[in-house]
């Protein structure tokens, strides 16, 4: 632990989110430079995690030493990259605080619910959570992490999926920690033949935040689907990492991320879809929409297209802008402030995503979130 | 499974541009870069003192830049073992009569002298280091045009070239560009005044013949308030085993209202690294236009950059890259929108087979203060086989809301259900499939010169068996 200390204090910048493939350095979009981080050790997090846990054939336990599960710890090991950095990986799957091992053998129906939410005597989540689909079986994950109050926390998590042939792994992840707290969110999934992972990502706190998908389409006919809402307001950064790597053949990909920019935020987008040799018959496609909000706000996006394969199709879509003028004169002519309107319009994005979430009293609780952070449109 | 039949897409034939010449100079540096071989060749060409030390205050910045981190391998590029001044056994000419009969004759099969009857209005031919040939129309000198080979308009122009020289580019840019500065050599300047239109376009050509040399020519172009346009720059080089070295430089000024077109067919051999920069400072509601074919080299890093610096600024650039066996393709551009109601439109387009690697690598950036800026790029390959690469890297910053930006790429095989409506209507399997490989660099032929288009149709040709994919 005193090495991976020394290293993240003894730095003065900590680079994190790699670009794959590396540019121009003077755009400074090939990493994302957390200013001024220092950490003086692991405090512990004294709450139980588990909000919901379903019946059926699935185990589902607080993470600790004794849990193991080879396949697929050696799979990630020779896996290099997994995560916004070697180092906070490191420190998270080495010295976690808290976490949760979800070991899934059959359909499960109903959703397991994971709540981190950190006080003044829980400033620090170093959650590493570790989920097993066997083959054939399926599941839906759900972590909340959410501020309680001010305190300014650390959120350093490691997410590791491992769908093995035929399972369906669903992760949804909601980020609304206070504006003083920084987020680290590293998730990485392997997924075998005719498995899917899907994630949505909803992102709406922190000061800085910090977040990494990598699906790993190992086997022929993987599949991942991510898709990604988020709100930056303030003076708020986001940096995303979302990696789709296609190795089997007949692999499939998709990554669909909207968003609203704010105030003075700052947001990068950095999308890849990476054909490997191999990856016959593959195909991805990818989507980011910003609305710019206010004339204040910095947008980036990096959407990555690599190919080593000629029997593949890839597509990547990226664009920004205003809200269309015409929509906005429309639904005011219909009696709402221009407020009220934009509201409106920003929110029909995300709605679509937002109903992929299958628990209603989540839904309202992102409606309110957003509401809240849309007041000052 | 079932092998497929691959459709074989030759090689562009390099015939003619692989004939060498015996090498005979007049003048030629020590092998690598000192301060001593700098100050020579700035004496040798007789410069003013102002030169001198602008060259070697560049080869300062040269040696405290570093190689970039990004982009492919140049690591082979070592300046110890590249001679940087070759002066051919020829003074510069305005008859073709006067040049050298192989000089002469390696333009004659390049098309150049014909070209020049036939479709252009002024043509600079440059070998190895120095240009050896330069000719203008006399009805474009009536109207003030200045088209001349950089060493003249040192001299003649001296004001105008030092007001702009390595103004756009500065030398601290990148350790290529510092490279330039201290041992640049030849080039053209083109100076067209306020409010004319020249509608024959002007062409050099840049023809490297020495092995184990490089050449680092100076393209400066001032478009003034109102005029207009069209240049072409060619370059090519014969086989070598050693590698040779293209650090070239184009700075191009486009006044307010004015139009520039800039075309680029390049074509150099593939023991070439073509680490060229290329700029244009484009002001108030004028437009510059860059058509960019790039299919020699062994290692090519080429982004011309926009920097869209007047209201109402306009920026469009076309481009294609075909990498074969042996090349990596580093190319795309590079576009700042730093006034308001600027505009850009990208349109590239990459083919890449044979263990060729073509990179569309790109940035539009929108400063805080050009609002109501729009720009729409879009980014398409073809890989015909498995062992190539393609990669896409493009960058899009947004610092303001007042813009509407889209940013599409796509890559992919060609669509069986194209080959099968085609066929469906009479046609050939083999013939379906061509025109489909044609229609896909359609968009960017239709933007070169009659004779350049020909003559891209005919480096791509196609021996078609099986299918495409």
């Amino acid at each position: 632990m005193k090495d991976i200390l020394a290293e993240i204090n003894e730095a003065p910048t900590i680079q994190t989110n790699r670009l794959p493939v590396i540019t121009w350095r003077w755009l400074k979009v090939n990493e994302f430079q957390l200013d001024d981080f220092t950490m003086e050790k692991v405090l512990p997090y004294n709450k139980g995690c588990f909000t919901a846990v379903p019946s059926g054939n699935i185990d589902v336990k607080a993470m600790a030493e004794n849990i193991h599960y080879l396949e697929a710890e050696n799979y990630f090991k020779n896996k290099g990259n997994i995560g916004v950095s070697d180092t906070f990986v490191k420190m998270v799957d080495t010295f976690y605080n808290t976490g949760a091992f979800i070991h899934v053998k059959d359909k499960i129906q109903d959703p397991v619910i994971i709540s981190y939410k950190p006080d003044e005597s829980n400033p620090m989540i170093m959650d590493k959570n570790f989920i097993v689909a066997e083959e054939n079986s399926e599941v839906t994950v759900i972590i909340d992490y959410t501020s309680i109050d001010n305190t300014s926390a650390l959120h350093n998590g490691l997410t590791k999926i491992y769908a093995k042939d035929g399972a369906t792994i669903n992760l949804i992840k909601l980020q609304d920690l206070n504006d003083t707290s920084i987020n680290l969110d590293s998730n990485i999934a392997y997924i075998g033949e005719n498995a899917k992972a899907n994630y949505v990502s909803i992102e709406v706190g922190s000061d800085k935040s910090v977040v990494s998908y990598i699906s790993n389409l190992e086997e022929e006919a993987s599949e991942s689907n991510l898709d990604s809402i988020y709100l930056v307001n303030g003076s708020r950064t986001l940096d995303m990492n979302y990696i789709m790597s296609h190795i089997g053949k007949k692999t499939l990909s998709r990554i669909n991320a909207y968003g609203a920019l704010m105030g003075k935020a700052k947001k990068t987008f950095k999308g890849t879809l990476d054909f490997k040799k191999g990856s016959t018959l593959s195909k991805a496609s990818e989507e980011e929409y910003t609305i710019l909000l206010d004339k204040t706000v910095k947008s980036q996006a990096i959407p990555l297209l690599l190919c080593q394969e000629d029997d593949v199709e890839g597509l990547h879509a990226a664009s920004a802008g205003k809200i269309d003028e015409d929509q906005l004169f429309y639904i005011m002519s219909r009696g709402f402030s221009e407020k009220e309107a934009k509201k409106l319009i920003v929110e029909s994005y995300f709605t679509p995503i937002i109903d992929k979430i299958p628990l209603s009293s989540m839904r309202e609780e992102i409606q309110n979130i957003m509401n809240q952070r849309l007041m000052d449109v | 499974m079932e092998k497929k039949q691959k459709t074989y897409i030759e090689d562009i034939d390099r015939g003619i541009y692989d004939i060498k010449n015996e090498v005979r100079y007049s003048y030629k540096a020590e092998k690598g870069l000192t301060p001593e071989i700098i100050k020579e060749m700035s004496k040798e060409k007789n410069e003013p003192q102002w030169m001198t030390e602008f060259r070697l205050h560049s080869l300062e910045v040269y040696h405290s830049l570093d190689l970039p981190p990004w982009g492919p391998d140049i690591s082979e590029v070592d300046m110890e073992n590249i001679i940087t001044y070759i002066r051919p056994d020829t003074n510069l000419n305005t008859s073709w009569k006067d040049v050298p009969e192989d000089i002469k004759e390696t333009f004659d099969r390049l098309g150049i002298p014909k070209a020049e009857r036939e479709a252009l209005a002024g043509v600079g031919a440059q070998y190895d280091s120095e240009v050896v040939y330069h000719s203008i129309k006399q009805e474009l000198v009536d109207q003030g045009v200045i088209y001349t080979d950089m060493e003249t308009a040192i001299h003649e122009y001296e004001a105008i070239v030092k007001e702009y020289f390595m103004k756009a580019v500065p030398p601290k840019d990148h350790k290529f560009a510092a490279l330039h500065g201290a041992v640049w050599s030849g080039g053209s300047f083109v100076y067209v005044p306020q409010g004319i239109r020249v509608e024959i376009p002007l062409q050099s050509y840049f023809r490297l013949n020495a092995p184990g040399a490089g050449q680092f020519e100076h393209t400066l172009i001032v478009v003034e308030k109102g005029a207009s346009l069209h240049f072409i720059e060619g370059c090519s080089a014969p086989m070598h085993s050693v590698i040779n070295l293209h650090a070239g430089c184009v700075e191009l000024f486009v006044k307010e209202d004015a139009t520039l077109r800039y075309s680029t067919i390049e074509n150099w051999s593939r023991n070439m690294y073509n680490l060229n920069t290329k700029r244009a400072i484009v002001d108030k509601n004028a437009t510059i236009e860059w058509v960019s074919g790039s299919f020699g080299s062994k290692v090519s890093m080429l982004y011309p950059m926009s920097i869209l610096k007047g209201e109402g600024a306009r920026a469009e650039f076309t481009g294609i890259t075909f990498a074969a066996q042996g090349q990596t393709l580093d190319t795309g551009t590079k576009v700042i929108h730093a006034a308001p109601y600027t505009s850009s439109n990208i349109n590239s387009k990459s083919i890449s087979k044979g263990g060729g690697v073509a990179v569309y690598r790109g940035v539009v950036k929108i400063a805080e203060n050009a609002h109501h800026s729009k720009s729409t790029v879009t980014c398409e390959s073809l890989m015909l086989d498995n062992a190539s690469k393609s990669d896409t890297i493009p960058v899009i910053d947004i610092r303001n809301d007042e813009v509407d930006l889209g940013h599409e790429a796509k890559i992919g095989r060609i669509s069986e259900e194209a080959i099968f409506y085609l066929m469906s209507r009479g046609i050939s399997e083999e013939e379906a499939k061509a025109m489909i490989v044609r229609g896909f660099v359609e968009p960017i032929t239709k933007e070169l010169p009659l004779e350049y288009a020909v003559e891209l149709n005919n480096l791509i040709n196609l021996e078609l068996e099986g299918t495409i994919g």
